[in-house]
């Protein structure tokens, strides 16, 4: 049993992701250094009937991955995802994969992710051909269904014998995953946690989100005057989180600190955010709380902003609840305005969109024609990205389904004398 | 330590709410417990997803048991799921003694967190919703259905209905879920994150998924006339009875129970989880080392020595890799140790909703474990019996244990309160 170190903190030593920019951290900065979404036409099913016909799909995956992971064929879209985002952060962390003994049996390795919908576009192809045909349906379809799947997967190819847990709380589950790894290291449960998200795009959520009216039929526009919902993406994002002085002792680089987490209910409405922005406030206070930081030392935000009018209303909100005056003028990152809403992953893909942002000393910026909110008066990243060489923190948050809030914050690492 | 695993506050069970094939409340399903007899009943077959020859058996909640804990207005509005989480809440936080009509009673000081453990989410509105999807148009289906098809529904709804304004989590990990849901969110009261916690488990059996299970050969059938039981760790086990059901802790500090009063059923020593890699995303792997080391880090954390513990509430529920995997785990962990006596509720309640959480809870406040239903011909092979009706002193210590398919496991060590 590890001794309680309640207070250590905790290093971000490696980040993999893969969404609508393509596959890898390189493309991910790119795109968002560009600014430009990468939300458009997609394939990945008929939309021809549904209300809307945009999505930042991920294209083709490279064609060596199929050899290096074995049984890539029969893992579902949001596995291979997964797989791929865990094989990238662990690599950058510059961990041996799979993990050998002394890591298994000594040091504890965990897997913390989040899903909405797990395998559940396989899913519809065999609940497709089962209602018509049940002899005909291929019954392996479905193993990969469950919403526990991507994360299992990850920590099967892995060799993981530590704990493995799925969250899925919609769109808060990738943020909530970091939460738990955060404390399952902090605590001494595992040395190295292995936290993100992965989702696909499924018909369920295209046209259950449609049906709230809540996508927008143009790229969403976060806090903009005419914002008219959301736009989908999907992908996987994994964080590499290890003791501060564990990272250091192997010669490994940080590229942040995540220095604390909060949640929160809204105890409102199954779809509707509390308008007042009471429980988004309440994450972010506890995030900040446990992270042993004031309102006045974060930098910049990586604000949820799904570009539903009601839900980036009642963010502002929580902003200013938390900020006060500072609120209007602090810097704003909207990445789902460049890869749309990854669901269950979108926590943990902004999250490493925020550390590349501390790491790089510059904020992503997104474009747009259209005007601003006058009722939101916020100082969104627009156009070109922002440098902030000297930015020391940063929150990102994530507002779900159900009322579900986290956030999550993280610092620069600025060495070992600082 | 103030996070997963070891806790460095003590923690209480201080309320139970359950809902499944025993009925509504503690009382049935602890009479049920003590009888040892399968609760299930015959699945409706109509729709013609099931194979001729496949299992027709559930345990299924019986009609009328939740009357009286949903209005009207808000039944209508909540899916399955969500109407078993909702009234088991209210069932345990009456149970403890909690005003549940005043919110701010219900909510406690420090904020109550939800920590909602479900297998499957909410099935009935998913396959309506996939039907309206997929064989009517996309702009036919239901906003009031989608929004109730989330997995973290019934976890919201809770929150709803009494005002929970902590942290609100949905785990999805198969039949270890529930147990890590009772230890996550015993380690949210102990790191001071939430003054009380609503944690369990909660599923729905519909006819679809029941006959999905039957497909892939996990349920129970009854071969050469005799009858479709679970048979856990029989040498005849041929698969799990399915079940559905809620069940709700209420988990307080020992401050916040002091301070209102109330009176504990058991107290939460410990808790841990592992995984087997080799396990395939459907089945058991043969990890049982792996997992011995789990478990033994779990009973470390509690202090306690596998000779201290007084009985096993296992998660076998009679399939052929599962209860060979955790005949595997209890004697690697044991080697050397008589094992203590082996409890195995879901051959009574059936697997998912929550009736083998709730098993332990009421072993650990000291509710009598009767006989194994099926279990009338131990496999030789795994080395363990479990319990046959004879009477035993009322534990000390419990340990509850789940491995479930694809590989993730979890126990729970709970005390005397």
């Amino acid at each position: 049993m590890q001794p309680d170190q309640p207070d250590r903190r905790v290093a971000v030593t490696g980040v993999g992701a893969v969404c609508g920019l393509g596959w890898g951290i390189p493309p991910l900065w790119a795109g968002l250094r560009a600014g430009q979404p990468g939300i458009g036409p997609f394939q990945r099913f008929d939309h021809s009937q549904h209300r809307t016909h945009l999505a930042a799909e991920v294209e083709a995956p490279p064609a060596t991955l199929a050899r290096v992971c074995p049984g890539w064929r029969r893992l579902s879209i949001a596995d291979r995802f997964a797989l791929f985002a865990a094989l990238e952060a662990v690599e950058t962390a510059g961990l041996a994969t799979p993990f050998d003994q002394d890591d298994r049996e000594e040091a504890g390795i965990g897997v913390y992710f989040g899903s909405s919908t797990g395998g559940m576009y396989e899913s519809e192809l065999f609940f497709a051909e089962f209602l018509r045909d049940p002899r005909r349906a291929r019954l392996s379809a479905l193993i990969p269904q469950q919403v526990n799947a991507p994360g299992d997967a990850v920590a099967r190819h892995l060799g993981v014998t530590g704990p493995v847990a799925t969250y899925s709380s919609a769109c808060a589950s990738g943020a909530l995953a970091l939460g738990a790894a955060l404390a399952a290291v902090r605590s001494g449960e595992v040395e190295v946690a292995i936290a993100g998200g992965s989702d696909s795009l499924c018909q369920l959520t295209y046209a259950g989100f449609n049906s709230l009216r809540s996508v927008d039929e143009v790229p969403c526009r976060p806090f903009r005057a005419e914002r008219a919902g959301m736009s989908f993406g999907e992908g996987a994002a994994v964080l590499v989180l290890e003791p501060l002085e564990r990272a250091l002792a192997r010669g490994a680089e940080p590229l942040a600190v995540l220095a604390g987490a909060g949640a929160s209910c809204d105890a409102h409405h199954m779809t509707a955010p509390d308008p007042s922005g009471a429980g988004a406030a309440a994450a972010l206070e506890a995030a900040l709380a446990d992270a042993g930081l004031a309102a006045g030392t974060i930098d910049f935000v990586n604000v949820h902003g799904t570009g539903t009018p009601l839900n980036d209303a009642a963010e502002w909100q929580a902003l200013r609840r938390v900020f006060g005056e500072r609120a209007g003028g602090m810097p704003l990152v909207a990445t789902k305005a460049l890869i749309g809403h990854l669901l269950g992953c979108s926590g943990a893909i902004e999250a490493v969109a925020t550390v590349l942002c501390l790491r790089h000393g510059e904020l992503h910026p997104v474009r747009w024609d259209g005007a601003a909110d006058p009722e939101l008066p916020v100082a969104l990243v627009l156009d070109d990205p922002l440098p902030l060489a000297g930015a020391r923190a940063a929150v990102s948050t994530s507002l779900a389904f159900g009322g579900s809030n986290a956030a999550l914050v993280f610092s620069r690492w600025m060495g070992p004398a600082a | 330590m103030d996070g997963p695993g070891g806790l460095r506050e003590p923690v209480f069970v201080t309320g139970l709410g359950t809902l499944g094939a025993w009925g509504s409340g503690c009382d049935g399903l602890a009479a049920a417990l003590a009888a040892g007899a399968p609760l299930a009943v015959e699945v409706d077959r109509a729709a013609g997803y099931h194979l001729p020859g496949g299992a027709r058996r559930a345990c299924l909640l019986p009609a009328g048991a939740l009357a009286g804990w949903l209005s009207p207005a808000e039944s209508r509005r909540m899916s399955p799921p969500s109407k078993l989480a909702v009234a088991a809440s209210r069932m345990g936080l009456r149970c403890a003694g909690i005003d549940t009509a005043d919110p701010a009673d219900a909510a406690g000081e420090a904020g109550t967190a939800v920590v909602i453990a479900t297998a499957f989410g909410p099935s009935t509105n998913t396959e309506t919703l996939l039907k309206q999807i997929l064989f009517e148009n996309p702009e036919a289906a239901s906003p009031s259905l989608f929004m109730e098809s989330v997995a973290n529904a019934p976890a919201a709804q809770i929150a709803i209905a009494l005002k929970a304004r902590g942290a609100s989590l949905t785990i999805c990990q198969r039949e270890a879920g529930p147990l890590i849901a009772l230890g996550t969110g015993a380690a949210e009261i102990a790191a001071g994150r939430a003054g009380r916690v609503l944690a369990g488990s909660v599923d729905e059996m519909t006819p679809l998924l029941h006959a999905l299970l039957d497909r892939f050969g996990a349920l129970a059938r009854a071969e050469a006339g005799g009858e479709e039981l679970a048979r856990p760790f029989d040498r005849r086990r041929n698969g799990f009875l399915a079940g559905e059901g809620g069940t709700i802790a209420v988990l307080e500090s020992a401050a916040g129970l002091a301070a209102r009063g109330g009176r504990a059923l058991a107290r939460i020593l410990a808790w841990g989880s592992a995984f087997d890699p080799t396990a395939t995303p459907s089945g058991w792997g043969g990890g049982h080392r792996a997992l011995a080391r789990g478990l033994r880090r779990t009973l470390e954390r509690a202090g306690v020595e596998p000779a201290g513990v007084d009985l096993v509430v296992s998660g076998a529920a009679g399939s052929i890799d599962g209860d060979r995997l955790e005949a595997e785990v209890l004697r690697a962990v044991w080697a050397g140790v008589p094992l203590p006596p082996v409890a195995a509720p879901k051959a009574v309640t059936g697997e998912y909703g929550g009736g083998h959480l709730a098993a332990a809870v009421l072993a650990a406040a000291g509710h009598p474990m009767g006989p194994t239903p099926g279990c009338e011909e131990p496999d030789p092979g795994l080395g363990l019996s479990p319990l046959d009706g004879s009477p035993l002193p009322p534990p000390s210590v419990v340990l509850a244990t789940s491995l479930a398919a694809g590989g993730a496991a979890a126990w729970v060590v709970l005390g005397r309160a």
